[in-house]
């Protein structure tokens, strides 16, 4: 088990190195000037001049990396709006502040979000699929069907905005979405959420409820799941005990990728409901054409999304006794 | 899901040479021989939701191929802003007077809030643009595929390790956020930042950029395909007949690989409609006032739809929605008519 987390994390690193040299080239080394667009107009070559300096864009691009890549590691204290300790992915070119304090304000937006949104479409999904499962070819279980089929083609885009118009601005049952901290606040924090829960759920359900329905059958064909009923098990028992454990393991694959790249940022969900995540971010960091702010959330959602993927496969161990990690 | 191959059933149409060839001829003769295509053809037009879904999605093609034409009978274009032309259709907020946002004998679909294009012939240009990139990321994507996963499975040892690495790196990035990073660094290739983006830079930007991440789930499997036919008796028989390896992956191995292709596109292109959607949201794709689908989203989520009339959502979502069904329906049925062994 050691041998394997130490083995994937490794492979993890180097992925993160080859994604940072990968972006930072997209970003720095092509032709495009950032110190350009953040001159504005009425520019001066000088003025050009004296940004590059002060960004170090003067010095070459193995050079640069190799300051960021120095200062992630061990911090800087050559930058011109302060000190910057260990994770250090320098300071935003828009708002001046360090791009780590930024993003570990915009974290627990995320994770609120996601992790409870995380809550509610498992349960939803996992329960729809298993009553689908268990009626096989009834009414309930096409309904079911039927429904996640037309739900999962809807877009968070149709989705929210349709939420948000008849929940929030028509008939005002809910508030307009916000962020509240959940250790200021938990009934502020809730209620403040409760909308893009149900969005986020409703969408990313359907696709658990038809994996589930289908992995379940699967499993009701197994050998094993058909001896424990010829021993005479109750079909409760089987169903939960032997059917349920081994329908798991292709909806974890699912899941850890789901949460993964929602723990990165749910950008388009953030985006609808504007709320002030690490989606969001990206989405100014883009518009601000803010280099190191965009540098750091590329990394740090990567990292969120392999280290998903890490945790994932450690699981699968925990489930199915029959998979060894090697 | 990946989709299984049928390698047992599929091999029957290869010919290796004319010995072989004689040898079967008269058998098929009696016997009525019929090709994996044909099977598949008769299998599919058996299954009627597939063939209702195929119906669909070639009607959503249909009208963006005809979109002028249709936009021309019907008299409208959508660059028109009616909110100048007409401006009695509007209260002062830019929200048409009319219940059902507008919709009348003149305005079918109604009028967007705000500029007052009429929506009918936005939603038909709309879809024609999404659906034009969505076909260029996938013709890209498949044909990245096929060469990279093709080469990879066939030749083996270090270009097939060095391809399958490529790959899993590829797959570790966040996708989204990719997308939405690179658009700009993309477009600033072309032009400089301080002039007007032409419309089809940002299109050909919108292709690069799903095409770059798109290709590796189709590329993956036909590595797996590729390593597996590669063992089999007709292509060492090939090989030992002297055949140059280019024939070999033309003549071979690429009529084996086209079910999991056409399977994969199916899948693979609804997914190009929605994510080109959700950037032309965000706003990072197509902008006003070339129409697209996905900035039509962007445009219902404003608070001036969402606090008044919320007709207009309607179109853009509805008609995607139907059209992902279908999309989706027909994938599942072009597998099934493949591969009558796989359950649903």
């Amino acid at each position: 088990m050691l041998r394997f987390l130490v083995r994937r994390s490794l492979g993890a690193l180097v992925i993160l190195i080859l994604l940072s040299i990968v972006a930072f080239l997209l970003f720095f080394g092509m032709p495009r000037d950032p110190a350009l667009l953040m001159c504005g107009k009425g520019c001066t070559p000088a003025n050009i001049e004296n940004i590059h300096h002060v960004l170090g864009l003067d010095k070459s691009i193995p050079e640069q990396y190799w300051i960021f890549l120095h200062n992630l590691v061990v911090g800087s204290n050559d930058f011109a709006q302060g000190p910057c300790p260990a994770p250090c992915f320098g300071y935003s070119y828009h708002t001046n502040e360090q791009v780590w304090g930024t993003l570990m304000d915009r974290l627990p937006t995320t994770l609120s979000l996601t992790l409870g949104g995380a809550v509610c479409f498992l349960v939803l999904g996992l329960g729809t699929g298993l009553i689908a499962a268990w009626k096989r070819g009834t009414l309930v279980d096409k309904t079911f069907t039927a429904g996640a089929m037309v739900i999962s083609s809807m877009q968070i885009y149709f989705l929210g905005p349709l939420a948000l118009a008849i929940l929030v601005y028509q008939t005002r049952i809910f508030d307009k979405p916000a962020y509240n901290p959940i250790s200021s606040d938990p009934v502020a924090w809730f209620t403040g959420l409760i909308v893009p829960w149900v969005v986020l759920s409703t969408i990313f359900a359907s696709q658990y409820t038809r994996m589930s329905r289908s992995s379940m059958i699967e499993q009701l064909q197994e050998e094993h799941v058909r001896t424990a009923r010829a021993k005479g098990m109750s079909s409760r028992y089987v169903f939960f005990r032997y059917a349920w454990r081994g329908s798991l393991i292709p909806i974890i694959t699912i899941f850890g990728i789901d949460l993964g790249s929602l723990l990165g940022g749910a950008i388009i969900t953030e985006y609808t409901f504007g709320l002030p995540g690490l989606g969001r971010l990206a989405v100014e960091a883009v518009s601000f054409s803010d280099l190191p702010l965009l540098l750091g959330v590329m990394l740090f959602s990567a990292t969120m999304i392999l280290l998903c993927n890490i945790v994932v496969d450690a699981a699968y161990a925990f489930i199915d006794p029959r998979v060894r990690l090697a | 899901m990946t989709s299984p191959i049928d390698v047992e059933d599929g091999g029957t149409s290869v010919v290796v040479d004319g010995a072989i060839q004689l040898a079967t001829t008269p058998e098929a003769k009696e016997l009525q021989g019929r090709s994996p295509g044909q099977l598949m053809w008769i299998r599919f037009k058996r299954d009627r939701t597939g063939v209702i879904s195929a119906c669909v999605v070639i009607f959503f093609f249909l009208i963006a191929a005809a979109a002028p034409l249709i936009a021309k009978l019907y008299g409208k274009n959508p660059y028109t802003v009616y909110a100048d032309e007409q401006p009695e259709l509007f209260d002062s907020a830019g929200v048409p007077v009319q219940p059902n946002g507008g919709i009348s004998s003149e305005f079918w679909f109604g009028l967007e809030p705000g500029n007052g294009y009429d929506v009918f012939t936005k939603l038909l240009y709309g879809i024609r643009t999404s659906l034009m990139i969505s076909l260029a990321v996938t013709v890209a994507t498949v044909l990245t595929g096929i060469l990279l996963g093709v080469t990879a499975g066939y030749l083996g040892g270090k270009t097939d390790y060095f391809i399958s690495r490529v790959i899993d790196f590829l797959l570790a990035f966040p996708a989204q956020l990719f997308f939405i990073a690179s658009m700009p660094v993309v477009v600033s290739l072309f032009v400089s930042p301080t002039d007007e983006t032409p419309v089809y830079v940002r299109v050909v930007a919108l292709i690069m950029v799903q095409w770059f991440l798109g290709w590796m789930s189709l590329g993956r499997i036909l590595r797996g395909t590729t390593l597996a036919l590669r063992e089999r008796e007709f292509i060492e028989a090939a090989r030992v007949s002297g055949a140059p390896p280019w024939r070999i992956i033309r003549r071979e191995i690429l009529p084996n690989v086209v079910t999991p292709i056409l399977v994969q596109g199916t899948y693979m292109l609804p997914n190009f409609v929605t994510a080109e959607a959700g950037l032309s949201f965000l706003g990072v794709g197509i902008v006003e006032p070339t129409p697209d689908w996905g900035q039509m989203f962007s445009k219902a989520s404003t608070e001036l739809v969402m606090q008044n009339d919320i007709t207009y959502m309607f179109f853009p979502g509805i008609s995607m929605i139907i059209f992902i069904v279908a999309f989706n329906l027909l994938g599942d049925s072009v597998r099934d008519a493949f591969d009558p062994k796989t359950a649903r």
